[in-house]
């Protein structure tokens, strides 16, 4: 295991699940169970369920925003938050840049790949059945794992930013977590705007609505088609250099897979077309999976953090079954 | 007689496919492992293919069969071990439960995700997947995440000799037969009411429910088939041959891959497909493994890019145009 810590005295170990394991069955196996303090406990998690359900949500709008202009679930999602981390992590140790500067540097890479992808693969499978848009985005997602490993092996890796730290009375907040929030919602924000305001913003959503009707209305539909890819996979490859902030040493060409299917959960939270109903989705997301997992802790005999992925998936199920169009769909 | 007799000489080029490659696995010495490994892609790419082939649904949680299958053969071979009488009988116990519970994931995902389509399908078929294999780690039922070993009790129940013959004969030739029987029940099916009800389906779905073709019904059919004969694959050739299942070992995407890759290579939807994309990815996986170890996938993933863009059809459904016209097309479907 490698560990980063660059500009404060902060030293970490273990990853910040683990560590949340073991601080939690600590403090109910130490302490006397008072409601109040799991009700603080609860309240604290939350609050880090929120600045991680930020991240979440950013890094699941490029999946509803290529599922919504060419109709093709990304099963490689996860694989591109992979290579916004790598990206963040190569910045900080090789470089010695700080993850804000990381943040353009992956837009324009995952950019890159999105267009690279989309001309010699996607292009061509947007009319094809699910059945090899599914299997040629699971190959791509192999792929980039597979590169990766090849470039920087399969250990755990991780890097510290250290900018100081707010202490509330019932949690610290490490203040790059916050920075990373804030960042996830000026992206969503600034996409926003320049989804409303802007032409091509424009020319994206009326190929999302109808790309019939765009054509016919003088939309240039197959270079929309390529743009819409190329920054989804950026947005998603950003994100992924946010979500560092929260696995101090989770880097691993193999941590794609996990977030791919927390990304369909929140997608189809979010009503699995729309990017910004999956950004909300990411923030309920992040909520309930730390409320959840603050709960299971306290059921003797179980295994909280499984049995929060667990939870996830059977809302999935559930949400699929009464709700298929999202929580804010018609 | 003689009129329902060509419906179904398709089966012939497969069941030779079979039959060769089993004489072959039991005459030359050392070729079986490497024999019983094709049938298991086979077997897998036949099974998967049923379903998708007939409805155009794309399971991505296809594993969770297998691998439930394999927990029932591992849940009969634990729990019924200490009844010496039983004998051989665990085994059949086993492959039952294997069944059972098979049916009861394919019932409750045929009643959710059934009712959806495309992309949003493929997506409950991976979240129940995932959703079982967290629940049995979470809520540490059937051993948890440290999973199950009875390669032990298997031993003490049937004895060394037996258990020997069992998983590296019996396991593997018990793959054969569900890989002949999937052939077998895909053929029927495409021959019969449930084949042609199914093809209006995947044409247009609102069409034929207006025409008053019950889709759930016949979907539901062809999802529990494929199911079981998923759920016996892994009972045979997982449960019963390794004698151990860990959870993060069995629901693995990445077999449910290996079955759309086998079928896409094949030809999807084709009969004979499964065998020939099994038999291409088996022996180029076998081949790369020993010549390139660890770098299997890096090579293979650019290889299905390539195919999907440039063959979609696959290896069969080339042949399939070729010989269309010639009296060898009533052997290729």
């Amino acid at each position: 295991m490698k560990i980063f810590v660059r500009g404060g005295d902060f030293i970490y170990k273990g990853n910040t699940q683990e560590t949340l394991s073991e601080s939690l069955s600590e403090v109910f196996s130490n302490r006397v169970k008072e409601e109040k303090m799991i009700l603080t406990l609860l309240a604290g998690n939350l609050i880090h369920g929120l600045l991680l359900g930020g991240v979440y949500g950013l890094a699941t709008m490029g999946l509803s925003l290529i599922f919504g202009v060419i109709n093709v679930v990304n099963v490689g999602h996860g694989q591109f938050i992979m290579v916004g981390a790598f990206v963040a992590l190569t910045m900080f140790t090789v470089l010695g840049l700080s993850p804000v500067i990381a943040i353009p540097a992956a837009l324009i890479i995952g950019m890159a790949l999105g267009f690279f992808f989309f001309y010699t693969v996607m292009r061509r499978l947007i009319r094809a059945p699910e059945l090899t848009s599914l299997l040629a985005t699971f190959a791509m997602g192999i792929l980039l794992e597979e590169i990766a490993k090849l470039i920087f092996g399969a250990d755990f890796r991780g890097y510290y930013w250290a900018v100081g730290k707010i202490t509330l009375p019932i949690t610290t907040i490490p203040m790059s977590k916050l920075y990373a929030f804030i960042g996830s919602i000026a992206i969503a924000l600034f996409l926003y705007l320049w989804f409303s305001k802007t032409r091509i913003g424009t020319a994206i959503r009326s190929v999302m609505e109808d790309s019939e009707g765009a054509r016919v209305c003088g939309v240039n539909v197959s270079w929309i088609h390529a743009l819409s890819f190329a920054i989804g996979i950026g947005l998603t490859v950003m994100s992924g250099v946010l979500l560092t902030m929260f696995i101090p040493v989770g880097i691993n060409p193999y941590m794609g897979g996990g977030y791919t299917l927390k990304a369909f959960v929140i997608a189809v939270l979010g009503g699995l077309t729309s990017p910004y109903g999956a950004f909300f989705a990411g923030l309920i997301f992040g909520l309930i999976e730390n409320g959840a997992y603050t709960l299971f802790a306290l059921i003797p005999g179980v295994a909280p953090f499984p049995l929060t992925v667990s939870l996830a998936f059977w809302m999935l199920f559930f949400l699929l079954l009464v709700k298929p169009t999202g929580l804010l769909g018609k | 007689m003689k009129k329902t007799l060509p419906k179904y000489y398709p089966l012939i080029p497969v069941f030779a496919a079979y039959l060769i490659m089993f004489l072959i696995g039991f005459f030359v010495p050392g070729m079986w492992q490497m024999v019983a490994l094709l049938a298991f892609y086979c077997a897998l790419g036949q099974s998967w293919n049923i379903f998708m082939g007939m409805t155009g649904y794309v399971d991505f949680g296809y594993v969770t069969f297998i691998a439930l299958g394999t927990y029932g053969m591992s849940l009969g071979i634990t729990y019924c071990s200490q009844y010496e009488w039983l004998g051989i009988g665990i085994i059949v116990i086993g492959f039952i439960l294997a069944m059972f519970l098979a049916s009861l994931s394919a019932l409750l995902e045929a009643f959710i995700a059934l009712r959806l389509r495309g992309a949003y399908f493929a997506i409950a078929c991976i979240g129940i997947n995932e959703g079982l294999r967290y629940f049995i780690e979470g809520a540490k039922i059937w051993g948890g995440s440290e999973g199950l070993i009875y390669f032990g009790a298997l031993v003490q129940a049937l004895g060394r000799d037996t258990v020997n013959q069992l998983t590296s004969f019996w396991a593997d030739f018990s793959v054969f037969i569900i890989a002949a029987l999937a052939a077998f029940l895909n053929m029927h099916y495409m021959r019969s009411k449930i084949g042609y009800a199914l093809t209006a389906v995947r044409e247009d779905e609102d069409a034929a429910k207006v025409m008053g073709i019950n889709a759930n019904k016949y979907k539901t059919i062809a999802f529990l088939t494929s199911g079981w004969l998923g759920a016996g694959v892994g009972a045979m050739a997982w449960g019963l041959k390794l004698g151990y299942v860990y959870p993060g070992d069995v629901f693995v995407i990445h077999y449910t891959v290996e079955c759309i890759v086998v079928v896409l290579l094949g030809g999807a939807g084709t009969l004979l497909g499964p065998v020939v994309g099994g038999l291409i990815y088996g022996l180029s996986k076998y081949w790369l493994a020993v010549i390139m170890p660890g770098f299997q996938l890096l090579i293979f993933a650019p290889i299905i890019i390539i195919i999907i863009v440039a063959a979609p059809e696959g290896v069969v459904g080339l042949l399939k145009r070729r010989l269309k016209g010639t009296r060898l097309e009533m052997f290729i479907e």
